[in-house]
């Protein structure tokens, strides 16, 4: 398995290389620059200035010339500066990553907690009462794009009844920073991303678990005498449970990605808010950055996904 | 002797709406112990529900059992409570299926497997199964038994699943083992070493044994007695020697006329013309009719009742 999970992360290096070329080509071709949107158009001698930046930033050099130095750069841990927030984009990056991870692993505790016992419950008993109407009410919150679940849960729970903060990642209070004031910010946030993906989850449950209970190792399971629940726990939930697993590691990937949208909605300054924020300003370097640590949580998720499916399905080996 | 089974007038339904599927439809059927009963017939007549009927293991909710009597032991299955009857399952009565690879557990380890059903009903440690369960798989030919039971189910052949399956039901010594064409998905060297190991089970262990089949030569191989099933009915119940001697139902001679034989290679592979009626919709009188060579008028116009023609040779037509 060791070597397994060597060889897929150093297989993701020719990946990343090719999403960064990518990335990089695709700013350039856009209409405009990082330096023309920095500057007062009333400023005089304008064009002078512009084309004085762009050299001191290597703007004006060939585009292979302007990646290569980049790259190395990066390589080098050197990521250069934000043109926008005049910060080492490290220090855009940092907290923004952090923020993210919070809002993600917070949503996935949401999904887990509600998505998937939901959907265990409406299996047990399917097609009775509780089991349509949960099924009724996971298809309108599945049908509800989950930034109106966020316009919703910021009217509600903030403005309304100012019981959460509805935007910020981080308050100005005396425990401004801490953990507890972190978690307090990104709960509306999670909230309103976990909602739509526990409907989905709750779906995908249920159907693993009626299926698995249609299985023929399950009818053996009652003809040996054992009792419902324990054929549920050893047998059903246990196969039942290997798609979700997997389909769980996926998504870790995707959420460190950043919900973009409801980022923004909260202006809770992670992954997905920095990199809407440095597309609309060309901030070249941040995009690079947050593209590629993007990428990587993809990818890196997509490799838990697959250790994962390996954990709980004896049948898959990778050696 | 004391039958160990009775069933008496069991009718097993689908029933959906307005639709019944009369799976099984008034069968009668005797299992004394250390007997080999082999149920045959073809695709679709109710040898799998019956068995299951058994089980109480019909697939719910469509599935019931709508009327009849399954005595066994001194009780009417049909009358037992979930928890009653969960209590029979895999002790007293166990059952084994057709595909060894789907009816085991693909997650669960082989070792587990077996020890779940001792730990059930014998209320024995974890530890004090697993010698049980290595031993009862030595017993039926798992060679390596004590690496074996840290294996998964795809690690191993498909005889030695089926194995591992008969070894699970038999482990708590079960008076009465239903097995639902334990053979049909293996090839044919290890066929017959199943079969040999079924009917040593019943030889050491005093097992009956109801072995469902659609394969005359497997019938041959084991039965003592056989049950010939038709469109949810018993047609024919005699003793094996009898059956092979003196088939009499037309059905019965139909499915001996259709086992090829070594003799007559030349000769076209005969087969029953038409098909099962619909379970569904089964006609007003002899449900054979529509493929029977001998059919009367008389025969379209009452169902035809299973009569002794002999002593213990039942066969249900009105011509012989
Ligand atoms: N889940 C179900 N819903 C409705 N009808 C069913 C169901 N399962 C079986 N049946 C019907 O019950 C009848 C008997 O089926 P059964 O499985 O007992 O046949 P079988 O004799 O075991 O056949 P085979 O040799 O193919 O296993 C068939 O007509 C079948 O269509
Ligand atoms: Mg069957």
């Amino acid at each position: 398995m060791g070597a397994y999970i060597l060889r897929r992360l150093l297989g993701m290096i020719p990946m990343l290389f090719a999403i960064t070329v990518f990335v990089f080509l695709l700013m350039h071709a856009a209409p405009g620059n990082a330096i023309d949107g920095m500057l007062n158009p009333r400023i005089q001698n304008i064009d002078q200035l512009k084309q004085h930046l762009r050299e001191i930033n290597g703007l004006n050099k060939p585009l292979w010339q302007q990646y290569v130095i980049w790259l190395r750069n990066f390589v080098q841990g050197n990521w250069g500066y934000s043109f926008s927030q005049h910060v080492p984009v490290r220090d855009v990056i940092g907290p923004a990553l952090v923020n993210t991870l919070l809002l993600a692993a917070m949503a996935e505790v949401f999904i887990l907690i509600i998505g998937v016992p939901l959907g265990i419950y409406q299996s047990r008993n399917p097609y009775g009462g509780f089991d349509n109407t949960a099924s009724v009410v996971n298809l309108i919150l599945f049908s509800i794009p989950y930034y109106i679940v966020g316009i919703f849960a910021i009217y509600l729970l903030a403005i309304k009844l100012p019981i959460f903060p509805s935007q910020n990642a981080v308050g100005t209070g005396p425990d401004a920073g801490t953990l507890m004031d972190h978690i307090y910010h990104a709960l509306l946030p999670a909230l309103s991303v976990a909602l739509t993906s526990s409907a989905v989850y709750s779906r995908y449950t249920r159907g693993s678990m009626l299926d698995v209970a249609r299985r023929d190792f399950t009818r053996t399971a009652y003809a040996k005498g054992l009792r419902e629940g324990e054929v549920f726990r050893k047998h059903v939930f246990r196969n039942g449970m290997i798609p979700i697993v997997t389909q769980f590691g996926f998504d870790i990937g995707g959420l460190i990605g950043g919900a973009v949208i409801v980022e923004n909605l909260f202006a809770y300054q992670g992954m997905g808010y920095v990199t809407l924020q440095a597309a609309t300003t060309q901030d070249y370097n941040v995009i690079m950055a947050t593209t590629l640590l993007i990428a990587i949580g993809v990818l890196i998720g997509n490799l838990i996904a697959d250790i994962l499916y390996a954990v709980v399905d004896p049948r898959i080996r990778y050696d | 002797m004391e039958p160990l089974l009775a069933i008496e007038d069991l009718r097993t339904y689908f029933i959906n709406k307005d639709v019944q599927v009369r799976a099984v439809d008034g069968i009668d059927l005797t299992v004394y112990p250390r007997q080999i009963v082999c149920i045959v017939g073809e695709s679709g007549c109710g040898k799998s529900m019956t068995s299951l009927s058994i089980m109480r293991l019909v697939p719910k909710p469509r599935g019931q059992i709508v009327s009849g009597k399954i005595k066994f032991a001194g009780k009417d299955l049909v009358q037992l409570t979930e928890q009653q009857m969960s209590d029979i399952r895999g002790n007293e009565i166990s059952m084994i299926f057709q595909e060894p690879m789907t009816a085991l557990n693909p997650v669960l380890r082989v070792g587990e497997q077996i020890t779940e059903v001792l730990i059930r009903h014998r209320k024995i440690g974890k530890r004090e199964a697993m010698k049980r369960a290595v031993e009862m798989l030595r017993v039926v030919g798992v060679p390596r038994a004590d690496e074996i039971v840290s294996e998964y189910p795809h690690q191993l052949s498909g005889g030695m699943r089926q194995r591992v399956m008969i070894a699970m039901a038999m482990v708590c010594d079960p008076k009465l083992l239903i097995a639902d064409e334990p053979t049909t998905a293996l090839d044919v060297t290890v066929q017959a070493q199943v079969l040999e190991l079924m009917k040593r089970m019943r030889d050491d262990f005093g097992t009956a044994i109801i072995l469902i089949t659609h394969d005359l030569g497997v019938v041959a191989e084991m039965a003592d007695h056989v049950v010939v099933m038709y469109a949810g009915q018993v047609v024919e119940s005699v003793g094996a020697d009898e059956l092979f001697a003196h088939p009499l139902h037309p059905y019965t001679k139909g499915l001996m006329a259709s086992i090829p034989s070594l003799d007559d290679e030349a000769e076209k592979l005969y087969s029953i013309p038409g098909t099962v009626p619909d379970a569904r919709e089964f006609p007003v009188g002899c449900r054979f009719a529509d493929r029977c060579p001998l059919v009367q008028t008389s025969c379209r116009e009452r169902p035809p009742e299973l009569r002794e023609i002999r002593p213990g040779h039942l066969v249900r037509c009105g011509l012989v």
